[in-house]
């Protein structure tokens, strides 16, 4: 294939040398972070359920465990590359480094459409993956979780395989299980928590006090509900929300200027996040265009839905009023958007530190899961409150201190961190 | 008194003298049928019960002669004012009522009574002769009880009961048996019986024949009189056969006899359908052992009987013959609804039931899984009868009504419904209507049409005629008028525009369209106020969507929704049912939790006993208030625990109502379901020799199959023909593996996204804005006359270079996707079949192709997508360099007003798209449910003269419009009856006056819809689709704006007021 064509570990490495660069890391260090640790390739024999045998590829790589076990995904797709699983395995290890678990990264993957398999032969993958990898993970050597196609029910069937394998228990060699299966309280909230968790700290920084506040929110998945339900108990006002209409095959905006509280809204929304036009209106919402969301008069914005949704047709329309951008959603902002926002002087919580409660729950899960003890959702949030606000800081700081982008030092935060793991082991 | 006031009295009085006839009649029947009456006691209410039907009941008096007994009304006495009918039960008299008059009354009609009166004692009389027939059976069967009870003790002898029985019975058969007792005496040579039979045989015969009825009357013969004759053949019988060898001959000639009987009336185009049934009863009756009758007469006769009661069609009654017995007929007749001229048969619809469920029933040996295999009760009534409704009511002009202008049809369309609605059915109907609620039940019924042209055109007709719920609560005569009223405007439904403007297009007009009437119990539970089974839905032999290439065509389709079928059976906009493959029902075609969540069922349809009417209900809803309650609940419904989906265990825990989704996990993990569809589907493609189409439901214990017809028939899923002689340079692409059956409309514009420039997309952006030009282009191209090729895999999330990254909405407006799978070295990259929004393309009959262009004898014109004009850079000028990447052709443009049309044929595996002179058949809508067949002139036109008034009255400067422009379906003139009105309104910008214009429009929109549905019978909710678009819109070309001056399918202007 062309060396031109798009290549997302290409992306991934380009991305590290900018930091790297800044950081005026040591070639050595640069060597080690630029390429993952250990790579591991092997066939999965499957007796399909017509009595044939099909070999699947599988695929794990550990990008960096310096500062713990890998933690990533497994991913089920039909043409996976394993430079995909590269580029992801190095994000996971920056994205623990952001909020400081003591977790590397790692991502894995099958290729093969789930599509055209039946449920039995998925467990059938599932099981000969761990048989293949079983010595070289674990709960303290890299730690499996799901991801594309793959969901509790793999995971389940992995954690059996290898604790059959092991002869013992070990709830701690994967994450995503269900509560009661050694899954954690709280897993819902996390992320939308952590946005607002987040939020706060910036506020504070910008000494403005949540009750004046208000807001604007796309999407209303679980990450949006959450943040507008902490951030409305935290004082702050929400009076737009985006969110799609599967009937219409579009969005809206639903704005209630005199605020909109998470009970009124949960309560006219389906189970996949759609708000009821009907009853919205009746309940005093206005129903605006998709885009509207953007555009309202508030102190902060929080795109929670998509990624690319911030572009440069719209960020242009962002109010001027408006002081945080907080990115609930993955890559929720194109390149040249964010120059229109550096321009305009918001403050950016990028996605990378705000919506990583999901990582951080994914890592109490293990925690709890390790030490065979179940923590009460209060304490699930209250510590996940203590890694956010600490995050937040230090990636902040950072940005103060070195007059940078808040997407940039957060980035560069994380490199700094693994490099450190990696010189203080005596690696480079 | 004006003359006026007159007519209007005596139109009141002759309308109550017909309800107090139905009231009569109604009377009778819950008399009759009560379960405590003795049979005396019954008599003498319904002599009560009659004087009530009459003009005048305190002067009418009457009088039932039964057999020896006769019963009186109340202070009877006689008169010589009387009208009078014959009860005659098996050819004999047995009986009579009388009715009479006390004192002199106006001359009428007959004498003093009317003609009506007339009428309904003769219904009476009919239905007592029905009664005492089920009365006498009775005391047969009590009598037979007897013999073999006496027969168990000592056999010897038993043969004469046996004949004496038949003397009383049917005294014309006994002679018949005693006649061929004595010649089989004297073909057995013996010399006792040779004799007698010179001595007497030419007497008797001339008498037998002269009067075959008096047989009871003492007749002088000139050697022995009759008693003595019959004595004397019994005594030879007695002294040279054996008692076996005499029953056995009895058996059989009772059974010869009745079938003769039968197949002469049979065969007789004269019989009516109720004189075969009572035939076909009578022989049941007799030859109770089966299996007597000589296979020859037995298939004749069968032959013949579908022929009368269904079909002329020969490949139904070849493959029928062999699946149904006379047993069968017996049981179907019981439950028919005739009139005593019925000529009619039971059409399409019932045709297929009747088959299906008799190669079923005879399947039920070796295959325990067809156990709980069932068909509601189902009762029906003959074409003809709408005939005879409309001959009744004087309404004989509406036949005609096809033959004028399809407007006036539409027009008078909703007046015909009323007129149906208000006129009554002839007395025998309303009698056998009675008959039959009282068998069904108060069970909640679905009255279908069971249409004759469904046989000659199979095809899109099933679809055409009405098939109405009915609660079917309430007293007796509630429930009968509620009844009749369904049936009205079944019958109505022939009259409606759409399939008169069909049979018009095919010239079908002059085939008499008659119309057969199903009426089946719902199969369900009342649960609280609903009435509903616990899930239902279509099954088809042929998967014509498959959505994984392990799916194999064979493997069969389920669509199945939870509560009535209606859901699964019509393709829904705003839901989706469960798709199961029973071949391969481990292969789902939601993967993830969020897939399946998204895709699975919102609603349950069900019949709501409370308020007498079908209703939809949000599925959170029902179950949470109805809860575990709901019929096999465990078998529907998966839990959604955070990210993760159980099958509920023993009980459903209380927390029931947030996290419920209908999945269906337990039904095809636990039970025997899906094994039973796919074993009923087989055997039914192997027994009728072609793939069918089923409709089933479930009360949660039994399989109730409710419909099957050939797949054939269902239009949408016909094969296209498979052309072998285009010349090579027409044809743009040809396709032979995963090929499924589908309609294709024809082709404008050909968006391609090319393989190779797209891998060659160095940054994700760009890869990105491939699927954002996408989403533009589906919002600019005419709606459903494009095609989307691309690489791969359509839908692509995270790897977005295996596909272009769209949604659903990105594509909604494509006619098929298409996923083109280029060789890579000696790799060919795996296709999605459309699994990102799979069931969405479903439900929007957007078809799927995958092409595999580097396959042998396959055709790619490469040339042709690369070459030609490309019009994407005009059409997307916010895009320059994808120009190179995504190529939008204007087919007509380049080839010289020629069109892209795409045939395929899942027969053969083969698809071929190839340029084509556009037809001037009309172009076909296929969006709606079912398939919709339009003629679009009068569909767009009217649309667009709408429109056009709407631009004319609207006051542009109070409103601040600069300009008004149609577009969609309806500047292209391919709008169907059910299409939406797109208009664009350009305005300044955006103020407080255009929420007024947005409410004036609404009204429009309203009003529009109202009129389309008296029009086409479509009901929409508004007709207008408005969109906005402000000077800044027009200035960057967002959206809609693009279509303003348009390089292609652009809006057009509509003239207004000047502003």
């Amino acid at each position: 294939m062309a060396d031109k064509n798009f290549n997302a570990f290409q992306m991934a490495q380009t991305q590290f040398d900018n930091a790297a660069d800044i950081l005026s890391l040591d070639e050595p260090t640069r060597q080690l972070l630029r390429e993952p640790l250990r790579e591991y390739h092997f066939s999965i024999p499957v007796k399909m359920d017509d009595g044939t045998t099909k070999i699947f590829k599988g695929f794990r790589v550990q990008h960096n465990d310096a500062s713990g076990p890998c933690k990533g995904g497994i991913r089920f797709h039909p043409q996976e590359t394993v430079d995909t699983v590269k580029a992801l395995a190095m994000w996971m290890t920056w994205k623990c480094a952001v909020v400081g678990i003591p977790l590397g990264g790692g991502k894995g993957g099958v290729i093969c459409d789930p599509h055209n398999l039946s449920m039995r032969e998925q467990e059938q993958i599932c099981r000969g993956w761990v048989r293949q990898m079983a010595r070289n993970v674990g709960p303290l050597n890299d730690v499996p979780a799901p991801d594309v196609m793959t969901s509790a029910q793999h995971m389940l069937w992995m954690l059996d395989e290898f604790e059959t394998i092991k002869g013992a228990k070990y709830p701690g060699f994967i994450t995503g299980k269900p509560v009661g299966l050694g899954g954690s309280l709280g897993r819902t909230e996390a992320t939308g928590y952590g946005v607002v968790f987040t939020l706060r700290e910036a506020l504070k920084q910008l000494k403005i006090r949540p009750e004046d506040t208000t807001a604007s929110i796309q999407g209303f998945g679980n990450v949006s509900q959450y943040a507008l339900q902490l951030y409305t108990m935290l004082g702050g006002k929400v009076i737009c929300v985006s969110c799609w209409d599967q009937k219409d095959k579009k969005a809206y905006s639903f704005r209630k200027k005199s605020g909109i509280t998470f009970e009124e809204l949960i309560s006219i929304t389906d189970k996949f996040g759609g708000i009821d036009k009907t009853k919205a209106s009746k309940l005093g919402y206005e129903i605006l265009d998709a885009e509207a969301w953007i555009e309202q008069d508030v102190d902060i914005l929080i795109p929670a839905a998509l990624e690319n949704q911030v572009r440069a047709d719209n960020a242009v329309k962002i109010s001027n009023k408006v002081k945080i951008i907080a990115e609930g959603a993955n890559g929720p902002t194109t390149p040249e958007a964010d120059k229109i926002i550096k321009e305009k002087g918001i403050f950016l919580i990028p996605d990378f530190l705000a919506n990583a409660g999901g990582v951080t729950c994914s890592y109490f899960e293990q925690v709890q899961s390790n030490m065979n003890y179940f923590w009460e959702k209060d304490e699930v949030l209250s510590k996940l409150d203590y890694i956010m606000t600490a995050a937040f800081n230090a990636v902040n700081e950072l940005a103060k201190e070195r007059n940078l982008y808040m997407r940039d030092a957060a980035y560069i935060i994380s490199i700094r961190r693994v490099a450190q793991a990696c010189k203080d082991r005596g690696w480079t | 008194m004006s003359p006026n006031t007159k007519n209007i009295h005596s139109l009141v009085h002759e309308l109550e003298e017909r309800a107090k006839e139905l009231n009569c009649i109604y009377s009778i029947e819950d008399y009759l049928n009560d379960p405590v009456l003795l049979a005396e006691e019954k008599y003498i209410a319904v002599v009560n019960a009659i004087p009530g039907g009459f003009q005048f009941p305190e002067i009418t008096r009457v009088r039932i002669v039964a057999g020896s007994r006769s019963y009186e009304s109340e202070n009877f006495s006689e008169s010589r004012i009387f009208i009078k009918s014959d009860i005659s039960v098996n050819d004999t008299e047995y009986g009579s009522i009388t009715v009479y008059y006390t004192k002199e009354t106006p001359q009428l009609d007959e004498g003093p009574f009317l003609k009506e009166e007339k009428k309904l004692l003769s219904s009476i009389a009919d239905r007592l002769r029905n009664f005492i027939r089920h009365e006498e059976s009775k005391t047969i069967l009590h009598n037979l009880k007897e013999i073999k009870d006496i027969s168990e003790e000592e056999s010897e002898g038993s043969w004469r009961i046996v004949i004496e029985m038949l003397n009383k019975t049917d005294p014309v058969l006994y002679k018949t048996i005693l006649r061929k007792l004595l010649h089989h005496l004297c073909w057995n040579d013996i010399k006792e019986a040779i004799d007698f039979l010179t001595s007497t045989s030419s007497e008797t015969k001339t008498t037998e024949e002269k009067n075959p009825l008096e047989e009871n009357k003492p007749i002088k013969r000139k050697i022995l009189d009759t008693r003595e004759y019959e004595e004397t053949i019994l005594s030879m019988t007695g002294k040279y056969m054996k008692d076996d060898e005499i029953i056995e001959k009895i058996q059989k000639w009772i059974t010869d006899d009745k079938i003769s009987n039968l197949v002469k009336a049979v065969e007789n185009y004269n019989t009516s359908l109720q004189v075969i049934s009572e035939i076909l009863r009578k022989h049941y009756k007799i030859a109770l052992e089966k299996n007597e009758v000589s296979t020859s007469i037995d298939k004749g006769l069968r032959v013949s009987l579908l022929r009368r009661f269904f079909t002329e069609q020969i490949d139904y009654i070849t493959t029928a013959k062999e699946h149904v017995d006379l047993e069968d007929f017996y049981d179907l007749i019981d439950r028919i609804i005739f009139t005593p001229e019925s000529h009619g048969k039971l059409g399409g619809k019932s045709a297929g039931l009747f088959l299906a469920s008799n190669i079923l029933k005879k399947s039920i040996k070796g295959n325990p899984l067809l156990k709980n295999v069932k068909v509601p009760k189902t009762w029906y009534i003959p074409s003809d009868g709408i005939i005879q409704f409309l001959q009744y009511n004087n309404l004989e002009e509406v036949i005609e009504q096809k033959y004028k202008e399809i407007e006036e049809i539409r027009r008078e369309y909703h007046h015909i419904i009323q007129i149906f609605k208000n006129s009554s059915f002839p007395p025998e109907m309303v009698k056998g209507l009675s008959v039959a609620l009282d068998d069904l039940g108060d069970k909640p019924l679905i009255v279908r049409s069971s249409s004759l042209l469904e046989d000659q055109v199979g095809a899109a007709f099933s679809g055409k005629y009405k098939s109405l719920f009915i609660a079917n609560t309430g007293t007796k005569a509630e429930r009968l008028n509620a009844l009749m009223d369904a049936i009205a405007e079944v019958y109505a439904s022939t009259f409606s525009p759409d399939p008169i403007e069909y049979r018009a297009e095919r010239g079908l007009l002059d085939f008499h369209e008659e119309m057969g009437i199903m009426i089946q119990q719902v199969v369900g539970e009342r649960i609280g106020d609903y009435f509903f089974p616990s899930f239902a839905g279509v099954a088809f032999s042929n998967n014509e969507f498959r959505w994984s290439p392990r799916i194999k065509r064979e493997d069969g389709l389920i669509r199945m929704v939870a509560g009535l079928g209606t859901r699964a059976v019509d393709r829904l906009s705003d839901d989706y049912p469960v798709l199961i493959a029973p071949g391969q029902p481990n292969l789902r075609v939601n993967i993830t939790f969020e897939d399946i969540l998204r895709y699975s069922p919102q609603k349950i349809d069900v019949i709501n006993l409370g308020r007498n009417e079908f209703q939809t209900m949000d599925a959170a809803e029902l179950l949470g208030e109805i809860g575990e309650a709901y019929p096999g609940i465990n078998n529907i419904i998966s839990l959604a625990q955070e990210n993760h989906l159980v099958t509920p265990i023993g009980f459903v825990h209380e927390d029931f109502h947030d996290d419920v989704v209908i999945t269906f996990e337990g039904l095809v993990k636990n039970t025997e379901f899906i094994k039973r569809v796919n074993l009923i589907l087989k055997i039914l493609q192997e027994k009728t020799g072609a793939p069918v189409d089923i409709e089933f439901a479930s009360d949660g214990i039994d399989f109730y199959m409710l419909q099957c017809r050939p797949q054939s028939k269902t239009r949408e899923t016909a094969p296209d023909p498979s052309p072998r002689d285009i010349p090579a340079d027409r044809i743009l692409f040809s396709a032979n593996k995963y090929i499924s059956n589908g309609k294709v409309p024809e082709i404008t514009h050909v968006v391609y996204v090319d393989p190779g420039s797209y891998y060659e997309l160095e940054s994700r952006e760009e890869l990105l804005d491939v699927g954002r030009a996408i989403g533009r282009l589906n919002k600019l191209l005419p709606k459903r006359q494009f095609i989307l090729m691309g690489p791969g895999r359509w839908g692509s999330r995270g790897d977005i270079k295996l596909g272009v990254n769209v949604t659903y909405s990105d594509i909604n407006n494509t006619a098929m996707l298409i996923e083109v799978a280029r060789k890579k070295g000696n790799y060919v990259p795996d296709l999605s079949f459309g699994t990102h929004f799979f069931q969405d393309l479903v439900e929007a009959s957007i078809r799927y192709l995958p092409l595999y262009p580097d396959d042998n004898g396959n055709a790619f014109n490469e040339l042709f997508l690369m070459r030609s004009e490309n019009i994407f850079k005009e059409l997307m000028p916010e895009f320059p360099e994808l120009g190179k990447v995504v190529k939008v052709i204007d087919v007509p443009k380049v080839k010289d007003g020629m069109i892209l049309r795409v045939l395929v044929n899942a027969d053969f595996d083969e698809a071929v798209a190839f340029f084509s002179v556009p037809s001037l058949t009309p172009e076909r809508n296929y969006e709606e449910s079912g398939v919709t067949e339009t003629r679009p002139a009068d569909h767009w036109k009217w649309r667009f003269k709408m429109a056009e008034q709407i631009a004319r009255q609207v006051n542009p400067s109070l409103y601040g419009i600069k300009g008004m422009y149609v577009l969609g379906s309806t500047k292209n003139a391919t709008a169907g009856p059910g299409s939406d009105i797109d208009l664009l309104v350009h305005i300044g910008h955006y103020g407080d006056r255009i929420e007024e214009l947005k409410l004036w429009l609404e009204g429009w929109s309203l009003c529009l819809s109202e009129m389309n549905y008296i029009r086409t019978g479509y009901k929409t909710s508004g007709l207008l689709d408005v969109h906005f678009v402000t000077d800044a819109d027009i200035t960057n070309k967002t959206s809609w704006a693009a279509k303003i001056n348009a390089v292609t399918d652009a809006a057009k202007p509509l003239q207004m007021k000047n502003p």
